[in-house]
């Protein structure tokens, strides 16, 4: 039986929901034209990036699954956030690919690949950052309506009205002010999520104590609990798609390099970097820590109370299951009010993140002579039929397996080929446009066949899928693009090198 | 390796509570500053 008290804790909530709106529907009047909308006007500075990047990087459903990860394989499920935490921090301090990305003055990554190889592969990079973006997004309003239903002890019956609820307000100021509302609103989200991570984790680390957690991952994954290198069906395939994926997520995650492309300049975009670093670790380390209190927590009779839609599997349930129940009546209104703060913010940024890609690449061909009213229009309509994508596809995907495995193999579409993209661009003088478009149609065919195999009637798919293993999959889909820039770039040159 | 994560979990925690006052109160300056030089430029273009 979840503490949610209505009064206290959802007053509290009531209040986040208020302020967070009107500051985002307030800024709106700052808004001039489509590069207000999509990059603020390129205004930001390293505070506000570093609030906006935290809380973007930052939701609901980061929180699932490294709860669920925590839960499943003790500290070793904070694995990627160490990964990201060394990508962040090496990439900002050298510059690597970033720096020259904000000085090249680019709206997105596509536009940069454009002057470098032409406006075919803009728009197929264009297609393939949104197909994977969105497929990638897809999840987000159930995992969040889920979290919500367990930790309120709302009837699961109405999860799918908490979900529409949560998109329409993000949706109302997201479409108003774009990039300007996001960031002020990020900044107020990323204040009330801190306050409640912290207070939850000390609250958390009080009630069950450190040893106790580790006792618990001790007894139940042994040595595979700190070391994903003791888990045979993890080891090094595991941790060498992880280090491709954190490295290729810093270089070209849309929604983290649209906060280098707002910021004032390079050195900004690469100081955001370098201080938001140690925040990739704490968001797998810290709900990490709410899930082994989870594991350490609750017997097999807890899950009794869960909704029977969540039984099967309560892994996921699991953490918002032990909060619902170990938080005191104030303290839960203050973790619901950070976790709508975390989804929120994480919400508007991706809506306007696939739409700036959808208006500034896919539509480059056609847009031609618009006025900047013209422009703002369709942005606006963009950001609104991502909403209306998001919460259909919400309602009927079913997830099988992980959710942070799901989200791998979904970003992994984009993210092996743009990565390869990204530092032949900047750094390969022999790299073409023919080595570009087969990295992109590599990156993209192998996570799509995996994923369709899996998803497959076809009992022979389904188990070959299973046989290869999401790791092997994605260490494919990075390999095979590398491979793919290099031969088609060596094999057909540009004209000019072959003169 | 229960070293490394004891450092972590209390690392990210404490980076957590020193970060977090010190954002909010730079990070409303940034926003300030930011929407005066927008309002400044759009007076210009108008």
């Amino acid at each position: 039986m979840s503490h949610f008290d209505w009064l206290v804790d959802g007053s509290i909530v009531g209040l986040y929901l208020l302020v967070v709106v009107a500051a985002g529907i307030w800024v709106r009047r700052y808004v001039g034209g489509v590069q207000d909308f999509l990059v603020a006007g390129r205004e930001m500075d390293v505070y506000l990036g570093v609030a906006s990047l935290a809380a973007t990087e930052f939701g609901i459903v980061t929180c699932m699954y490294t709860a669920q990860a925590g839960y499943q394989h003790g500290f070793s499920g904070a694995v990627p956030g160490l990964l990201q935490f060394a990508a962040m921090l090496v990439i900002g301090w050298t510059g690597f690919c970033v720096k020259p990305l904000r000085e090249s003055g680019a709206l997105t990554l596509p536009e940069l690949f454009e002057k470098r190889f032409g406006a075919r592969v803009r728009w197929a990079a264009g297609l393939v950052i949104v197909l994977g973006g969105l497929l990638n997004m897809g999840l987000y309003l159930r995992l969040g309506g889920e979290f919500l239903v367990v930790v309120t002890g709302f009837d699961a019956g109405r999860l799918e009205w908490v979900m529409t609820g949560l998109l329409a307000l993000v949706l109302v100021y997201t479409v108003l002010g774009g990039m300007l509302s996001v960031l002020v609103t990020d900044y107020v989200q990323f204040v009330v999520m801190s306050v409640g991570l912290v207070a939850v984790t000390v609250l958390v680390l009080v009630n069950v104590g450190w040893q106790p957690l580790v006792d618990a991952v001790e007894r139940t994954h042994g040595a595979a609990g700190f070391s994903p290198l003791a888990n045979p069906e993890r080891g090094w395939p595991y941790l060498v798609f992880q280090a491709l994926l954190a490295t290729a997520a810093t270089l070209t995650w849309q929604p983290v390099v649209a906060r280098v492309l707002a910021s004032k300049d390079a050195r900004v975009g690469q100081r955001i970097y370098t201080r938001t670093s140690p925040f990739f670790l704490a968001r797998f380390v810290l709900p990490g820590i709410w899930g082994i209190a989870a594991l350490a927590t609750l017997g097999p009779v807890a899950f009794e109370a869960l909704p029977e839609s969540l039984r099967d599997d309560p892994s996921m349930a699991a953490m918002p299951l032990y909060l619902s129940t170990a938080l005191p009546i104030g303290l839960l209104g203050l973790l619901v009010a950070a976790m709508l703060a975390a989804d929120m913010s994480t919400d508007s940024s991706y809506l306007l993140t696939w739409s700036s890609v959808i208006y500034n690449d896919l539509l480059a061909p056609v847009r031609k002579g618009w006025s900047e009213s013209k422009g703002l229009f369709v942005n606006r309509l963009l950001v609104l039929a991502i909403g209306a994508f998001l919460l259909f596809y919400g309602l009927w995907f079913e997830l099988e397996g992980s959710a942070w495995d799901y989200f791998t193999i979904t970003g992994t579409i984009y993210l092996s080929s743009l990565s390869v993209l990204i530092v032949a661009c900047l750094y390969w003088k022999r790299a073409s446009r023919a080595g570009a478009i087969g990295a992109i149609a590599w990156g993209a065919l192998c996570p799509v066949a995996f994923l369709a195999a899996q998803k497959s009637e076809v009992a022979a798919l389904v188990e070959s899928a299973k046989s290869i293993g999401t790791y092997w999959s994605g260490i494919a889909a990075f390999g095979g693009a590398a491979l793919a820039m290099v031969v088609g770039s060596l094999a057909f040159p540009e004209r000019k090198e072959r003169a | 390796m229960k070293l490394v994560w004891t450092i972590a979990a209390f690392g990210s925690l404490a980076w957590y509570v020193l970060l977090t006052g010190y954002v909010a109160v730079r990070g409303a300056k940034d926003i300030r500053a930011m929407l005066a030089r927008l309002s400044s430029r759009k007076e210009n273009r108008t």
